[in-house]
Formats: C-alpha cells, structure tokens, sequence
C-alpha cells in the first residue's frame, strides 16, 4: 500500500497521481482530515529487508550434520579475562577503528578458544605437539620463511642502528658541554689570577696569596698600612668597576650607562644622595668615608702607598 | 605399493610425509620409535576412518586480480578437503555452479566473484539443495605477507573459535553451521595431518565478521598470526544454494556502488561542477559557487 506524503510547497493537482482512489473516497478522505492540501505524492516505500527467522531456524536444523564434537573442533566462547586490560563485558566497547584493539581483541578469542579447547583433545587423545622429528611439508615454504626472517632481522638492526646514533649523539652533546664548561672555568681562573697579580702591581693588597691554589675573597688583614683608605683601597662603586671591567684593555663604552644600570636604582640611597644621612654636620661627624678625595690627594696617595 | 616399496629401504626414523603411504593419525610420536626394529607396510592412512566426507569446492569467476587469486591459493592450501576448477565465465547463470560442483562431487562451495575490478564477493554455499550466503570481501592480506610470521603443517585439522554473538541471532547461527562444515577439516582425511596447531577465529565486530588464522605455540595458548585475513560484510542469505528465496538481507549492509556515488556527490558539494559536456553549446556560464553579490556592492 502507498503511503501518501505532501511536500511543503503547495503544487497544483492531485488528482492525477492516484487512480487507484477514486474521486469520492478522495473527497472523503479530505473531509476526515487524513489529506493535507498541498501536492500528493506517492512515497516509494523502504524496501523491508527480509529477515525469516522462522525459515533460517528451519534451513539451520535441515543443514546440521550429527557429527561428534571432534570432527568439528569448534568452540565458541568470549575472551580470555585479562586482569591488566578492561573486563571482557566491555568487550561491545572495542572500537573496531583502533586497530590495536581490535586485533588484541582477536587474539584473546583465539586464546579463550584454544584453552577450552586443549584439554578436550588430550582426553580424546588427539595430538597437539609436533615432535621434533617429525617433518612435514608447512603451509608456507622454507623460502618464504626465511623472507620473513630476514626483514624482522634488517627490521631490528635498522633500529638498533637508530638507538646507537641517537645515544652517539646524546653522548657527543653532553661531552662538548662539559668541555665547554671546562674551558670556562679555566678562563675564569686565569681572569682572576691576573686580576690578583695586577693588584698586587699596583699596590692595592700586598698579600701574595693569588700564588697559592685557594682564591678565598681578601680577609680583613689589619698589619701593613698605615691608612685606613688603603686598607678599603677605593670605595665599594669603584671596586665593583674594577672588577667587572678589569684594569688595562678597556673597551670604549664598557664604563658607560646601560639601560638595566641605568634603570637600576636599588643602589640608590637617598638620605646620600640630598647629603642628609645621619653623622653629617648636624651631629659634627665627617663622613670621611664617603667623601672621596680630588684628584691631586688621590695620586698622593697612591704614589705614598708604593 | 611403490611408495611403500621405497619405504622399505629408508631409514624410518625421519617419516617424511606426503599425500599418501604415511603412518597414520593416532600415536605418530611412538612410530618412530619402534620403526627400527622391524618394519611393516604402514596402513592407508585413513584405516577406514575417515567417515566425513565433505568436499569444498574452490574457485573463481574471471577478471579477479593478484590478491583474490592468492587468497584462493592460500585456501586451497589450507584445506585439504578442497578442490580446485577453472574459472567460470561470467556470462552463465549462478545454478550453473551446482552442477559443476556435482561433477566434482563436491557438497560445498566457496566461489569468489570479481565485479569490476575491485570488489570481490565470495559466496558460501552447500550445495545440492542447502542455504548459500553472498558476502562482499574487503581487507584481504594474504599467507605471503610478511608481517604475518606464524607457519603450520599443510593440511593440518583447524580449531575454530566463534564469538558468542553467532549464538545469539538466527542467521548468526545458520552462518557458524556453514562455516563449521566448510572450514573444519575432516578427521583421518588422507591429505590431512593429524595435529591441531593453528586456529581459526571468526569474530562479529562493526557488523560484519573477521577472520584470521593464528598458530599454536605453546601449550599455554601463545599465539602468532599465520594468515590470511580477510572481512566478510554478509548481504544476503539464499534458501536455495546460489538462488531460491532469500531469508535474510543485512540492514547494515551499503554495497560499494552506493558508497562512491554518496562520496562523489558529497565532494561534489565543494567544487563549483566544472564538468560541462564538450558536445553541448555554451548557454551560460556556470556560476562560480562563493560569489553571492556583485563586486561592486560592499555590505
């Protein structure tokens, strides 16, 4: 029987798409409500796709052959349970896309099967095990198996090869960072042992302890000079130039301003700075110490020092 | 008699085995060793056992390509109860096959059909008068493949292994029949050997039904695939062998032509039809798909 269905837009005559109906019952037919206005058409109906149980249970008990399970060898059961993986009743889960899975799910039927089915044959006395002498003709020939041994051969050495490169070349960077460590240190040493020797050139520390293997930072040694100023030898600003530019081979801006030194304020003190620390005028002490001398008292006091 | 005349002269400790003149099934770990001592005709093999007579015909119509051939191949190795025929042409009728396989004296049938070079469909069938089923094959790797490393005797009997769900559903049942009484080698068959090791497992997954062939290693079930594997997405079951009423059609089923005509039509959604027919005179351009408004005309 056709269905009747209406498409959406309104169409013109339907009488003319079933002759089958008169136009009475058509008439009829609209006045209960069952037809809408518009164009009727006959819907092909979905092809019912036949499913006779009935004849497929019959054709079954018609085709099955009364043979003992050991002509047969067949068995039917769920999966091997594997305690690490999910349990078996996710198994309607295994998503036939992931490969892995599905394979591995393949592999557990097979497993479930062969161990119901094993213990069967030893009763039935059916023999399970090749004996090692015994030769026969294989499915697949000796030359094919030996094909297949050698690409899971060139397989594994292609990639132990890969391994050994990689750990080759893991090894070679860590070396050269460690050489390149050395090499810094060494520089370092030698920086600082010329610093010291210059020092000592120039009058600032007597001590000759740069030729001795430990470099401790210079202790408060109290013998030796008669003034105090020599003792700090020049303020903390100048000690730190000194030291990060070095003496002698200075490069041309490497005493000037940068933008971090420049936007660098920690070091500013402010009470310095407007010159109204406590210790000044106001309670008679000199600040001697942060008062650094002209130019004229500073070379005496170097040439003094010599 | 030659073969056991030949026999007589060569050291038994090694039996080599071939289709005929071989010790037979039951106890071939002791034949070896009571075979030096004395020495007697070995009986036929089958000592009148072999009762199961089932014969699997095996064969193909014309224009199939290198893989169904070698899957053809791989099958008939690894049944022994199989025969072999020529290939059909494809201008005879299906029912033809019955009468080819009565020739044989077959009473089961696997029978391959290329259709256009590229989709295979492999029928099932027992033969004077039982149901047959119509499959589409896809996903087919064969025995030479060598990511497939496992290896088992030639002819040796098969376990099969199901999924539950072929119990669960009438036709699932009257397919694991066909497949039982196909796949599953006849005990003291005299091309067979006598040991189990290698199973078959056909597993319902996405609607259609996996196969695969994997070789018993040890006795504590460690497996390796042997091959080959194929899928089979069943389309329908016959009453009749290659005819007869059908008794089941499979909703899930989407045959392949079906399947390049949605996906010409779904690219065919993306590209503006560039296709004009060469013959036909040029009315009017096609309208370029993307260009809704005129140039000109800004929002």
């Amino acid at each position: 029987m056709a269905r009747r269905g209406s498409l959406s837009d309104s169409g013109s005559d339907s009488g003319s798409e079933d002759s089958s109906l008169s136009d009475s019952e058509l008439q009829e037919a609209f006045s209960r409500g069952a037809l809408k206005p518009g164009l009727n058409v006959v819907l092909e109906e979905r092809p019912k796709r036949r499913n006779d149980a009935d004849g497929l249970r019959q054709c079954l008990s018609e085709l099955k052959q009364q043979l003992a399970w050991v002509e047969r060898l067949d068995v039917t059961s769920g999966q091997v349970v594997d305690p690490a993986s999910q349990s078996a009743s996710s198994k309607d889960a295994v998503d036939p896309e992931n490969d892995f899975q599905r394979e591995m799910s393949f592999y557990r039927q097979a497993q479930a099967a062969v161990l119901e089915a094993l213990p069967r044959l030893r009763k039935l006395q059916i023999p399970t095990r090749r004996p090692d002498d015994y030769f026969a003709e294989m499915a697949k020939s000796d030359q094919q198996m030996q094909k297949i041994r050698q690409k899971l051969k060139s397989k594994q050495e292609a990639m132990e090869r890969s391994e050994r490169a990689k750990q080759l070349r893991a090894m070679r960077k860590y070396g050269k960072k460690v050489q390149t460590e050395i090499l810094q240190r060494r520089q370092k040493e030698k920086k600082n042992m010329l610093n010291a020797v210059k020092k000592y050139q120039k009058g600032l520390s007597d001590k000759l302890d740069f030729l001795d293997e430990e470099q401790t930072s210079s202790q408060g040694n109290k013998n030796g000079s008669a003034s105090q100023r020599i003792k700090k030898g020049p303020n903390a600003k100048r000690r730190y130039k000194n030291q990060k530019f070095g003496f002698g081979g200075k490069k041309k801006g490497s005493k000037w301003n940068t933008k971090e030194s420049f936007n660098d304020v920690s070091s500013f003190r402010s009470k310095v700075a407007h010159n109204k620390g406590p210790g000044k005028s106001g309670k008679g002490g000199k600040k001697a110490l942060n008062k650094r001398p002209g130019k004229r008292a500073r070379q005496k006091m170097k040439s003094r020092a010599r | 008699m030659a073969a056991a005349k030949r026999k007589r002269d060569a050291p038994a400790a090694r039996p080599k085995k071939r289709a005929k003149g071989v010790p037979s099934a039951p106890e071939p770990g002791a034949e070896p060793g009571p075979a030096g001592a004395e020495y007697s005709i070995p009986p036929p093999v089958s000592q009148g056992k072999w009762k199961n007579k089932e014969r699997v015909l095996i064969f193909s119509s014309r224009g199939i390509n290198f893989r169904t051939r070698h899957l053809m191949q791989d099958l008939r190795t690894l049944m022994p109860h199989s025969k072999a025929d020529t290939k059909m042409d494809r201008k005879d009728q299906l029912f033809v096959i019955n009468e080819v396989c009565e020739m044989k004296n077959c009473n089961k049938c696997i029978f391959f059909e290329a259709k256009k070079k590229q989709d295979l469909y492999m029928w099932l069938s027992n033969t004077p008068q039982g149901p047959s089923a119509k499959f589409l094959v896809q996903n087919v790797h064969t025995l030479a493949e060598l990511k497939m490393t496992g290896n088992c005797l030639r002819g040796s009997r098969p376990l099969l292994s199901f999924d539950p769900t072929f119990d669960k559903e009438p036709h699932y049942a009257l397919l694991k029949e066909l497949f039982i009484q196909i796949f599953s080698t006849p005990q003291y068959h005299p091309k067979s050997q006598p040991f189990v090791d290698h199973v078959f497992t056909f597993t319902i997954t996405d609607e259609r039904i996996w196969f695969r062939n994997y070789q018993i290693i040890e006795e504590d079930a460690s497996l390796v695939e042997i091959g080959p594997r194929f899928v089979l997405n069943l389309i329908k079951i016959f009453q009749g062998s290659f005819g007869g009423p059908t008794l089941y059609e499979n909703p899930h089923y989407q045959s392949p032509n079906m399947v390049s005509s949605f996906v010409f039509v779904f690219l065919s959604w993306f590209k503006p039809s560039q296709q004009l027919s060469t013959t036909q005179p040029l009315t009017h351009f096609p309208h370029p798909v993307g260009w809704g408004r005129k140039s000109g005309k800004k929002k």
